[in-house]
């Protein structure tokens, strides 16, 4: 039962109430990001990701897919609208916080000229661990960039440009503060030598694959055009068995590379840095596990969001 | 840094609605009137103690040794009321951080310091803050608040804040020199965990810190004074 007659819709202003734009013969089957397409043509300036519309000033923010009609208004709707300022597409944060990390540990390998002291600048290690770990370390983010470019299929979600800068200061800095240690001319390489270096090597290398076993997976789930509807599951692949104890087998292997790369180069920044990282990790894996368990009535019982039989 | 504002905060919009929220339990009620009298006579010693000891000397000088151990146990103690008190966590547990970061690893780090009139003032302005403070919860949590502790909390920071501050800034500047001679909880390279640590580095970005966050604060005090007290003028001309 659809009304033949069209909506008329007023978006105001939730603090001053004055009219930002008025627009007529608006479709009843029109959605909320339809509606923001009209307000962008009125003000270019705000395209539609960075529009939130409200019904009531105070009130929660109108989701794209909301349809006119069946929102509580009469023919004339009223909607307040807040600048959420300038946004990002995730593709190009996830870009800008990897890009980062990967080129500030290679100034601090090559002793750029002003970090250290200036007799060292340019000088390189006496330690194989060290290139090493910048090998590592590279391998880590490049892996992350392909990822990000070929692999993740991101929804058309973005992200407000203060949020972006904050990561990427942390994720900068935190690369700036362990590089600066580990390519230190004063650098301790670890207390049990080669064979330490080696199991955390062998660690930091299967986790790796574990990680972007896991990612191909998640991937292909999405791509199989059910959307959300499936739960993750292990494939052939061994690395992704671990699906049989975690909701989230992409955090355990990150976490699980770190802990390697921490014992491969025995660094106190890199220890703390992967523990701020897993507690990150452990507080999103959560947040998906509780996802999980609401959608799929019949999801395993074995599953926890992180560590296996723990957390 | 005495962040007077922090609790100021919430408790004043609890002020305006609190007939619309529910109240803690009855057990919890009271463990919480029982822990802020507690507070409010800790503090309430160490005012005392101050003015005695003030008397018997006849000098502002080295007031600190007189009241070091109550001060120590009473600010100590204020990290029970991280997520207990009717304020937001990250700024109680922030308060509460900087003051007991003053206490222990400043005043009780560094001797030399101990003697410095600064320490006198910021000493005075926390007593004075945490007693008003203690019994304004005290008294809201029994529902009689009598108007002149309202007042006092939200007044008194206009001048108690900045003396705070001051006497914190200047104590910690003074500890500068003693920090950087010694080398106190400082690491250096190299060490097998590859880990330095300046502290004499550290409490210069402390120092900075109060920069931005100072201001923050106080005016957020402000305009929690404006909405707390302005709201009961215009009730009274209502009346």
């Amino acid at each position: 039962m659809s009304r033949a007659a069209f909506f008329e819709v007023e978006i105001l202003d939730p603090k001053t109430k004055a009219q930002l734009c008025f627009l007529d013969k608006v479709e009843p089957h029109a959605t909320v990001a339809e509606i923001k397409c009209l307000l962008h043509k009125c003000y270019p300036k705000w395209y539609p990701a960075r529009q939130a519309l409200k019904l009531d000033p105070k009130g929660k923010t109108l989701k794209d897919d909301e349809i006119l009609e069946n929102l509580p208004v009469g023919t004339t709707a009223t909607m307040y609208f807040k600048d959420l300022g300038p946004q990002l597409g995730w593709t190009m944060v996830f870009l800008a916080e990897y890009i980062g990390p990967l080129f500030i540990y290679l100034l601090f390998y090559f002793r750029l000229p002003y970090i250290y002291s200036p007799k060292y600048t340019f000088t390189s290690s006496p330690y194989p661990v060290v290139p090493l770990a910048c090998l590592c370390h590279s391998f880590h983010y490049v892996k992350r960039l392909i990822e990000t470019i070929f692999v993740h299929r991101f929804s058309h979600g973005t992200m407000p440009l203060r949020s972006m800068v904050k990561n990427c200061l942390y994720y900068w800095g935190f690369a700036a503060w362990l590089a600066y240690y580990i390519n230190h001319p004063l650098y301790t390489p670890p207390s049990y030598g080669n064979r330490q270096i080696y199991y955390a090597l062998i660690l930091f290398l299967l986790c790796e694959a574990g990680n972007f076993s896991i990612n191909l997976a998640l991937n292909n789930l999405k791509s199989d055009g059910m959307g959300s509807g499936k739960i993750p599951c292990p494939t052939r692949n061994p690395f992704t068995w671990l699906f049989f104890f975690v909701s989230c087998p992409n955090y355990t292997y990150e976490v699980g590379a770190w802990i390697g790369f921490t014992f491969m180069t025995q660094c106190v920044p890199v220890a703390l840095f992967t523990l701020v990282g897993f507690i990150q990790m452990t507080i999103w894996a959560r947040g998906k596990h509780k996802m999980y368990l609401r959608q799929f009535k019949d999801y395993p019982a074995l599953r926890m969001a992180i560590i296996p039989l723990f957390l | 840094m005495a962040a007077h504002a922090a609790t100021g905060a919430k408790t004043a919009t609890n002020d305006v609605s609190h007939k619309r929220r529910k109240g803690p339990g009855a057990l919890a009620t009271v463990y919480l009137v029982i822990y802020n009298v507690v507070m409010t006579a800790g503090w309430l010693v160490i005012a005392v103690g101050l003015v005695r000891s003030y008397l018997a000397k006849g000098s502002y000088h080295g007031l600190y040794y007189s009241i070091e151990k109550p001060l120590k146990f009473f600010q100590t103690g204020a990290v029970l009321e991280v997520g207990i008190v009717p304020s937001s966590v990250v700024l109680t547990g922030f308060q509460v951080m900087s003051r007991v970061f003053l206490t222990w690893a400043v005043t009780h780090s560094v001797r030399e310091v101990q003697n410095e009139d600064s320490v006198l003032l910021f000493v005075v302005a926390w007593t004075i803050t945490e007693i008003i403070r203690y019994s304004f919860y005290t008294f809201s949590l029994l529902n009689h608040l009598p108007y002149l502790i309202k007042w006092a909390r939200y007044t008194l920071f206009i001048v108690l804040y900045p003396m705070g501050v001051t006497g914190e800034l200047l104590t910690i500047y003074s500890a500068l020199p003693y920090v950087q001679k010694t080398g106190l909880y400082s690491i250096t390279l190299p060490n097998k965990y590859n880990f330095s640590f300046d502290y004499h580095t550290f409490l210069i970005l402390t120092m900075i810190s109060y920069i931005p966050l100072f201001p923050q604060l106080y005016f957020h005090m402000m305009r929690q004074r404006k909405k707390v007290l302005g709201h009961l003028e215009e009730h009274s001309k209502n009346e």
